[in-house]
């Protein structure tokens, strides 16, 4: 009998020793369950399994607040009901009623208890005798609930050991909970962080990269944030020119940086067939018009540069007006001349955005966003300004374009927030004198052959009466007999028919050119155009005996030529017809 | 290139002069054309054409058409060494009546 008390004493210790383990075990199972497979709802199930066999209940559940801290939802649940998903108002039950007061309880007869849900027995049949409910708390920070029914074996109620026990466990898989929570919001962060950074390298990737210091078009994009609603494009086309294109679309971020890919990959698959920026600009605006989320709009400015001429034709939706640098170091700016794409889907004109041809005659062309314009220069929030970036193209004229690009976006600043918008710049530089000449490389060095004329007019029905001079003039240098000289005429003169009615498809700022020469005993004319390339099929004499008005002038050619060939035009621009036919000299008619 | 549109002998005469190519054929075209719609037979003046090319050629070959379709006689006349040389060339010069002068042509 006097054993009695110390028994008993130790019997307690070894009771709270099993319970402390218990805790320690619980801790160190759910950080492992967490860490293993970033599962919280399998780690909170397996934490109320250990906690509803710790404490050797008949079952358990876990209850989570949400965001909001309206709602008590059952994220897990062991024993006799499965309440899994149940959502009950945060201030309604008993487990209610235990995360308001923040404090722990026991419930040894839940039939007294007026605050006793009893919708869940009823369904199920089960009876709830007693509950035991302990707060998930870490300082002040509430996160829900534990809730365990009724005590295996005796009477089936709980008494206030297990309710400190229970408090206990709570309070460790509380903190648990908190670190698995915080784990995963860093763990996402990360992923968006990383998601940015492959979203900026894809973007980047959708810009054009060019490395050669003697690109005629060149730009540069530095985004604010990871990504960037600014873009520009340029890309040769098949007749030699090059398509290029700048814009800024509303807004930042993501959204933007979406609807920027869109308008930019439309712009260059369109481009390489529409040979018009200012229909290429209506047809991007009405597919943006039809899909793009509302409230977004794309300001922009496409064109098409003709290296050979120095021309460029422009259009302008509502975007900052591109500078033209005179070589006479004279300043021009282009307003817009429609609004931006994505706000009506109705074109300015019929044919699109009224387009502008701007002659660069050795000059350049910029084209920039708000970005270049509004960037800050010093610490005090000095912006860049329109005059600002004249004032850095005057000082670097004699420098290469890169230099110059950098030169301007090197101007401003990041301030403490980083860049205040994204900065882009595009620049289009006409090498003017130095411009290639490809007819000049086409004629050939060889001896026997005599440069005698090299022409480029504007490839218009009108000019072909001068071109039918000059070919008079060069058969007459060559002392070319009468009847000889007359058809010839005639075959060049149809030659470049061809060339003035369907090369260019109705455009009347194409050009041709047209090259003659003696090479050997032959006479050679070269008939070229800057146009996409022509289908071979399509050019062939006529059906004679079709006497229809129209497709003459190719019979025309081949009956009087001696050789009628395409061949491939220097730098592969346009289309290079050759005609050839051996001379008869005055002297040798007779 | 200019052209001439007259009466004669019950004809329509129209008389062109100068170059018939790219540019002026369009205005060739419409006088052949407005002739043909007189009804009558038509002589075309070839004898001060210095040139023409395919397109002009093209104009006389849609009148001539027009003429047939009305049951009316369309015939070249004085067609001069340039213009006889293309019609050849084109295998034309049988196609078309053509008569050595204006006057053998009514």
């Amino acid at each position: 009998m006097s054993n009695a008390p110390a028994v008993s004493v130790s019997e307690t210790a070894t009771e709270d020793a099993r319970r402390f383990q218990a805790n320690l075990e619980l801790l160190a199972e759910m950080s492992q369950d967490f860490a293993a497979n970033r599962d919280l709802d399998a780690a909170l199930l397996n934490a109320v399994q250990h906690i509803t066999d710790s404490v050797d209940a008949e079952g358990g559940a876990l209850f989570l607040l949400d965001d909001a801290q309206e709602n008590l939802t059952c994220q897990a649940c062991v024993g006799a009901t499965e309440i899994t998903g149940l959502v009950i108002a945060a201030d309604k039950g008993i487990v209610g009623r235990c995360v308001q007061n923040n404090l722990g309880e026991i419930v040894r007869d839940v039939s007294k208890d007026p605050s006793f849900f009893g919708g869940v027995d009823e369904k199920t049949g089960y009876t709830t005798k007693s509950i035991l409910c302990a707060p998930l708390t870490v300082k002040d920070e509430r996160i829900g609930a534990i809730e365990l029914i009724n005590k295996r074996g005796g009477d089936g109620l709980f008494n206030p050991d297990d309710l400190h026990f229970l408090e206990a466990l709570a309070a460790s898989a509380a903190l648990a909970i908190l670190n698995a929570r915080q784990a995963d919001a860093l763990f996402e962060q990360e992923r968006i962080k990383r998601e940015l950074e492959l979203a900026r390298e894809i973007q980047s990737s959708l810009l054009p990269h060019v490395d050669d210091d003697n690109a005629l078009i060149a730009g540069v994009n530095q985004p604010a944030r990871e990504v960037s609603g600014d873009f520009f494009d340029h890309f040769p086309l098949e007749d030699g020119r090059i398509c290029f294109c700048l814009g800024d679309v509303s807004g930042k971020g993501m959204n933007a940086a979406l609807l920027m890919a869109k308008t930019a990959s439309l712009y260059r698959c369109l481009g390489k067939a529409i040979l018009s920026p200012g229909r290429l600009l209506a047809l991007v605006n009405k597919e943006i018009c039809e899909t793009a989320a509302r409230g977004m709009f794309v300001t922009m400015v496409g064109g098409i540069f003709d290296p050979r001429t120095g021309h460029v034709t422009l259009a302008n939706a509502g975007h900052e007006p591109p500078l033209l640098l005179t070589i006479d170091g004279e300043f021009q700016a282009f307003e817009a001349e429609g609004p931006p794409l994505g706000i009506l889907a109705d074109p300015p004109t019929k044919e699109g955005y009224p387009e502008t041809v701007i002659e660069l005659g050795g000059g350049s062309l910029w084209v920039f966003t708000d970005g270049v314009t509004e960037g800050y220069i010093d610490d005090a929030g000095t912006e860049l300004e329109v005059d600002g970036v004249k004032r850095i193209l005057l000082e670097t004229r004699t420098s290469g374009l890169r230099e110059r690009l950098d030169a301007v976006v090197g101007a401003i600043r990041p301030g403490e927030q980083g860049m205040r918008d994204d900065v882009t710049l595009l620049g289009v530089i006409d090498p003017g004198m130095a411009r290639p000449a490809a007819l000049a490389e086409a004629a050939g060095a060889d001896g026997t052959s005599e440069a005698i004329m090299s022409m480029r007019l504007p490839a218009r029905a009108d000019r072909l009466r001068v071109i039918r001079h000059a070919v008079r003039a060069a058969l007459d240098y060559l002392s070319c007999e009468h009847e000889m000289t007359e058809e010839v005429i005639l075959a060049v003169d149809e030659a470049c028919q061809n060339v003035v009615r369907h090369a260019y498809g109705g455009r009347d700022d194409g050009e041709i050119a047209v090259e003659l020469r003696r090479d050997g005993e032959d006479f050679v004319v070269e008939v070229q155009d800057f146009a996409a390339p022509v289908v071979l099929d399509t050019i062939k004499g006529r059906d004679l005996d079709d006497i229809r008005p129209g497709g003459l002038g190719v019979h025309l050619i081949r009956e009087v030529m001696d050789d009628v060939q395409f061949v491939t035009p220097p730098a592969g621009v346009g289309n290079l017809l050759q005609l050839r036919k051996r001379l008869q000299k005055k002297s040798d008619a007779s | 290139m200019k052209h001439e549109t007259r009466d004669e002998g019950g004809s329509v005469v129209v008389a062109f002069e100068g170059d018939v190519d790219l540019q002026t054929s369009p205005a060739a075209r419409e006088a052949l054309l407005a002739a043909v719609s007189q009804g009558k037979p038509v002589v075309v003046d070839l004898s001060s054409v210095g040139y023409i090319d395919s397109s002009g050629v093209a104009s006389l070959v849609e009148a001539l058409q027009g003429a047939k379709k009305g049951g009316q006689n369309l015939a070249l006349a004085a067609v001069s060494e340039g213009a006889l040389r293309v019609l050849k060339l084109a295998r034309l010069d049988t196609v078309f009546t053509i008569h050595d002068s204006v006057n053998d042509a009514l």
